[in-house]
């Protein structure tokens, strides 16, 4: 029959036959996969099968001696001799072909290639099968052993050699059935059961193509759960933090079907649930979203959510494919409010009704609409979906929020508590997801590192999503980052007020400090910042780093070799005169002009960990002047933290200065020198009061806690009744 | 050339049905090679060169199941693109003969299915029913304005093929798809099938069948194992490594264009799907393979009935093989390895035959008779058996069934020693020339995915 050629049709350029070579990309690591089941199995002929023959000979007759048999020896390696009662000997050799090795390595080939996929699954199937077939081939060996001692030579053979074939492929079946029987998932976790109906109850949008048929009178049997192996072992076996680990991990490839049959709003308050809890934690549930749903709505949600997560790192495909959905989704729908959209589904019974952006005041200075409202999400899908919530105690705030960083230190607390109390709607932002200053605020978020290339981009959109209007930050790491980015925030319509780079760069390096301190005429201890250079830097020494803050890293020596040691064996170290006398340290706000507004000393009474634990207010004009003439040569406004020693002939040295507010800042803040509000103040443009404090207030630092349960769900103090003021 | 309206008397005539005389030269020829170089050394070197194409098989399965076990999953998980802006215009083909078990079933999931009202045309064939299944479709035909129904008389001719052929005439469509009367396509099928359309490279495309009455019988659900294995694996396994899937005859669409370039589906052949895959294959077009584009079918649920299907399988396999093999070595549109995969493709159904041979062999050697084969790198049991269980239970796998499945496997013994007998009576019977003509499969319309609202039937056949 003659063909006609379509291509004469013109779908082919005439004579040029196509060439096709694109399959060959994936016949390559199908190649490499069956090459891979053959060095397995030539590997573990090769040293395998040898081991397996010398033991299986051992085990009839160690078996056999059990039983009661003593006329059979495995003396002989690779051999079973057996003495008949006729007094004939039979040397039967366990060769490649009786050992179980053929089967058990084409088993373990199997598991390797084809099988992987299920991981602990298939291994475990792989353990069970091979003890079986360890076990049937032995049972084999012993029946044509036992044959031959009955029966002689020829029962032998014929039972080993025919039986025994016939057995051995029945055996290795078996072993293969047992094998895929455990490999396969549970009729919980199964998609459909054996005649081919669908169990799962997938959403039908949301459900994997033909995997089940669904009968028209829908009569699939009730799912059940019940008390599994691997339950019991995540439980009661493996450590608490490894098994967190492990489920993280489940949880991150497991698709949450119970997603698609919530109604639209609440599935958008759990795809923004799940999304605040990182996109790697429920990378696979938020690629069936993006993959399945058809509700503009949702599909809005999560696409903000993700855009307002850009900064997260991409841990794993899945994360990135998510934030190429989104780009494409909002590049498709440039004009979409999300809120809006969500909030006007209102037939549907949500658990938690989502407020209206028209509800809230407008910003000051204008933000750009928030796409997720700052709302609590509602209860999470899953027990590990911790949302921020605030306390039940604080009282309600509107307006424009404050974003506060480090909200895990001490200082950020002290922010956090201090804005709180004026009434401003707070917002912590801190690298540690439980940090306590997020259960003070009002919401917490959490942000990447100050050093992480994403920093400024968490930030953003957290100040987009809770409707920032100002950015306190109590980190100064991260002012030469926010510093760089201050022009985006500031169209972001986040306001700032960060020092000058120059003079962060100055306050963070100790041995640049100390020389523009030396230049400034301001009292400083002696510095070097090399071991060349320690003969100008009389003993006792502090060695500390360069860049450092909280006393990590600090070493004091007395032993002048031992500094030198130090110095040699880090680079990045400075050695100082350690200074006599009593240590202190001022708060002080410097206005954008310069000038100093107020400044705080307090003797430092009892530290730990570099945080002032104990200290008390008081006045000195030494200290006052030599804070500000050190202030005044690094050139730094806003916040600031320096500490220093009086000497017993009342003379002030400065050490150091931090470009952000101090650990010790409640106590600044009880004697009366409200540097937090007059700095958001300063931050918002409004002109600084003027701010005074009383000396002689003493402070005594307690631990505190914060509660709230595995989601997010604040728990009652239990020491709530008994009034602590600060 | 064959024009879209006019076609030839019969394009397709010309294959001889039979070869006889080949299959005598195959007897002359071992016996004189076994008088001249001894029996037992020629039963050697057969059993070597059939280890030698097990082996080949084997691997194949195996990379089939890498294949699958690697990419399935993530194929039907992918996202769909575009499914709503490609939208040509389709016709649905359908041939009913004696189906009033599972025709209503059938017309209700077809006027369920998700695509533009102007764009789809469906035309049911009644190629001659003597039961109520004419009258059922014009039933249908009264309450719906959008099924077209075409009666044949009793004894047109051509089977299936030729029910189709019928239908071809009657519209105009960029695309015909075509279903069985048993099977309910899942809404969106269409959509995915013709999705593939985009590219011109493509002639068909071939959907994913799934069985929906796994529960009627041991062997229906033992068919549904089956079934899961060959798509999700062999078929799938085909277009990942060599991008040569078959048409399968249902649920499967294809370029009206190109089939009218073909003169329509053959009706001398009762495997018309692989007949018109590889005549795609030789007009330098491509067959597509979407395992999302779904549909739901009736298995046999007796061994009688899977002897009839099978055999009617074996049997116009078989024929493709002798009909198309040489063209096909010969096509300048096929790269050698997919030459080596199509050749392989195309002996599938004499492998069973060839293994039947080759326990005769061993059970020959028992008695004495016959030389060890000359290769012998792997056990026969292994290669018969392991990598068709290892292609099943990936499928098992990738369609997440219950784990006690996996004893379903037990099934497949018995159906491979009833494939050997089949496709050496297929094999025999078609080197013969033995007439045969389509016999349809039975149904037992005993379980739907659908609820079915049929309209009433008169005895007049219309709807009341």
């Amino acid at each position: 029959m003659a063909i006609a050629p379509v291509a004469a049709a013109g779908r082919h350029r005439a004579g040029r036959p196509r060439r096709p070579r694109r399959g060959s990309r994936r016949l390559l690591p199908v190649l490499l996969d069956l090459a891979l089941a053959a060095v397995i199995c030539a590997a573990g002929f090769r040293y395998g099968a040898g081991f397996l023959q010398v033991h299986e000979a051992r085990w009839v007759a160690t078996v056999l001696g059990w039983a009661g048999v003593d006329s059979v020896s495995g003396s002989l390696e690779r051999h079973v001799l057996v003495f008949r009662p006729d007094g004939e000997i039979i040397l039967a050799e366990v060769t490649e072909s009786c050992s179980a090795i053929l089967s058990v390595l084409g088993l373990t080939a199997l598991t390797a290639v084809v099988l992987r996929g299920r991981r602990q699954h298939a291994v475990a199937g792989l353990v069970v099968a091979v003890a079986a077939l360890l076990l049937l081939n032995h049972l084999r060996l012993v029946g044509s052993t036992l044959a031959g001692l009955v029966w002689g030579t020829p029962a032998l053979v014929l039972f080993h050699d025919w039986v025994g074939t016939v057995w051995n492929l029945a055996a290795t079946l078996g072993g293969f059935l047992l094998m895929v029987c455990i490999t396969l998932p549970t009729a919980e976790r199964a998609e459909q059961d054996v005649a081919g109906r669908h169990t799962a109850r997938r959403p039908d949008s949301w459900a994997r193509p033909g995997l089940g048929y669904r009968p028209g009178d829908d009569d699939v049997r009730p799912v059940t759960r019940r008390v599994n192996l691997t339950g019991l072992v995540y439980r009661y076996v493996l450590p608490t933090r490894v098994a967190r680990w492990i489920g993280a991990r489940r949880e991150a490839g497991r698709i949450d079907y119970r997603i698609g049959h919530l109604p639209s709003a609440e599935r958008a308050a759990r795809v923004r649930a799940l999304a605040s809890d990182g996109l790697g934690a429920h990378a696979a549930s938020l690629v069936a979203v993006a993959t399945y749903d058809d509700d503009p709505a949702v599909l809005d949600v999560l696409a903000v959510a993700i855009a307002a997560r850009q900064w997260e790192p991409v841990t794993h495909p899945r994360v990135a494919a998510l934030r190429l959905w989104a780009r494409g989704w909002l590049l498709r729908h440039p004009g979409r409010d999300v809120t809006t959209d969500v909030t006007a589904d209102v037939a549907e019974p949500p658990t938690e009704r989502l407020p209206r952006d028209a509800a809230r005041p407008s910003p000051r200075p204008p933000v750009p609409p928030a796409r997720v409202p700052p709302v609590d999400p509602g209860p999470p899908m899953t027990a590990s979906l911790p949302s921020p919530r605030p306390p039940a105690a604080l009282p309600p705030a509107d307006g424009p929020a404050v974003l506060v960083t480090g909200a895990g230190g001490p200082a950020g607390v002290a922010v956090v508590r201090r804005l709180v109390a004026l009434g401003h709607r707070v917002v912590a932002g801190d690298a540690d997801s439980a940090a306590a200053g997020g259960a003070l605020a009002h919401t917490a978020v959490t942000l990447p590192r100050g050093d992480h290339p994403r920093f400024v981009d968490a930030l953003l959109g957290a100040c987009a999503a809770f409707g920032v209007d100002a950015l306190v930050g109590t980190v100064a790491e991260e002012l030469p980052q926010l510093a760089a980015a201050a022009g985006r925030l500031s169209a972001a319509g986040v306001a700032t007020w960060l020092p000058d780079a120059a003079a962060v760069d100055l306050c963070c390096d100790k041995a640049a400090f100390a020389r523009a301190m030396a230049a400034a005429g301001v009292p400083h201890p002696a510095t070097a910042a090399s071991a060349g250079r320690l003969a100008g830097v009389p003993g006792p020494w502090v060695v500390k780093p360069v860049a450092g803050r909280g006393s990590r890293g600090v070493q004091l020596l007395d032993d002048r070799d031992a500094v030198l040691a130090a110095l040699r064996a880090d680079g990045g170290l400075i050695v100082q005169t350690r200074l006599a006398g009593r240590e202190f340290t001022a708060d002080a706000l410097v206005d954008r002009d310069g000038a100093v507004r107020v400044v705080v000393p307090r003797w430092r009474e009892e530290t730990r960990a570099g945080i002032s634990v104990k200290g008390r207010t008081f006045a000195s004009a030494a200290v006052t002047e030599v804070v500000t003439g050190a202030l005044a040569a690094v050139r730094l406004t806003g916040p600031a933290n320096v500490q220093g020693f009086v000497a017993d002939d009342g003379t002030a040295t400065v050490v150091e200065i931090n470009p952000r507010f101090s650990g010790g800042l409640p106590l600044t803040l009880a004697a009366g020198a409200d540097v937090v509000g007059a700095y958001l103040a300063g931050v918002r443009g409004e002109p600084l009061p003027d701010l005074d404090f009383r000396p002689g207030v003493v402070m005594s630092r307690y631990f505190a806690e914060t509660y709230r349960s595995e989601d997010g769900a604040p728990v009652e103090d239990p020491c709530a009744p008994v009034a602590v003021r600060a | 050339m064959v024009s879209g309206t006019t076609p030839p008397a019969d394009p397709h005539a010309g294959r001889p049905e039979g070869r006889p005389l080949v299959l005598l030269a195959y007897v002359c020829g071992f016996t004189m090679v076994a008088l001249a170089a001894g029996l037992d050394e020629t039963l050697g070197v057969v059993g070597g060169v059939l280890n030698v194409v097990f082996g080949v098989y084997f691997c194949r399965h195996l990379g089939f199941a890498v294949a699958a076990a690697r990419w399935a999953e993530h194929d039907m998980l992918a996202a769909d693109v575009g499914l709503d802006s490609w939208t040509p215009t389709v016709a649905v083909f359908v041939g009913c003969k004696n189906e009033e078990l599972v025709v209503d079933g059938m017309v209700t999931a077809l006027l369920a299915l998700d695509y533009p009202a102007d764009r789809l045309t469906l035309v049911v064939v009644d190629d001659g029913s003597d039961d109520t299944t004419g009258a059922r479709l014009d039933a249908w035909a009264g309450r719906e304005p959008r099924l077209r129904v075409l009666h044949r008389p009793p004894g047109s001719g051509g089977g299936k093929s030729g029910a189709l052929n019928d239908a071809l005439h009657l519209v105009d469509a960029e695309v015909a798809v075509v279903f069985d009367a048993d099977h309910e396509p899942d809404p969106t099928a269409l959509r995915r099938l013709v999705r593939h359309f985009r590219d011109p490279e493509v002639g068909a495309v071939m959907g994913r069948c799934v069985i929906r009455n796994g529960r009627d019988s041991p062997m229906a659900s033992t068919v549904f194992v089956d079934f899961l294995s060959g798509y999700l694996v062999n078929e799938y396994g085909r277009q990942a490594l060599f991008e040569l899937p078959a048409y399968g005859g249902a649920n499967c669409a294809v370029r009206m264009s190109t089939l009218r370039t073909l003169g329509g589906w053959n009706p001398h052949t009762v495997t018309e799907d692989t007949d018109l895959t590889l005549r795609v294959l030789m007009t330098g077009q491509r067959v597509r393979y979407d395992l999302s584009a779904v549909d739901f079918e009736e298995a046999v649920v007796s061994a009688q009935r899977f002897w009839k299907q099978r055999y009617r399988w074996a049997r116009g396999h078989q024929k493709c093989f002798r009909d198309y093999w040489r063209p096909l070595m010969r096509s300048p549109y096929l790269s050698p390895v997919e030459k080596v995969e199509t050749t392989l493709f195309l002996l599938v159904y004499h492998v069973p035959l060839l293994s039947g041979i080759g326990l005769l062999l061993t059970v020959l050697r028992a008695f004495g008779i016959g030389d060890l084969p000359v290769v012998a790198l792997l056990p026969l049991s292994m290669l018969l058996f392991i990598g068709p269980l290892a292609e099943l239970s990936v499928g098992l796998l990738i369609g997440r069934v219950e784990r006690r499945s996996a004893w379903r496997l037990l099934g497949f013994l018995p159906a491979f020693a009833l494939s050997i007998w089949i496709t050496t009576r297929a094999y025999v019977d078609g080197m013969l020339g033995r007439p045969y003509t389509w016999v349809k499969t039975s149904r037992s319309g005993a379980t739907s995915t659908v609820r079915v609202d049929p309209p009433v039937v008169t005895a007049a056949g219309t709807a009341a």
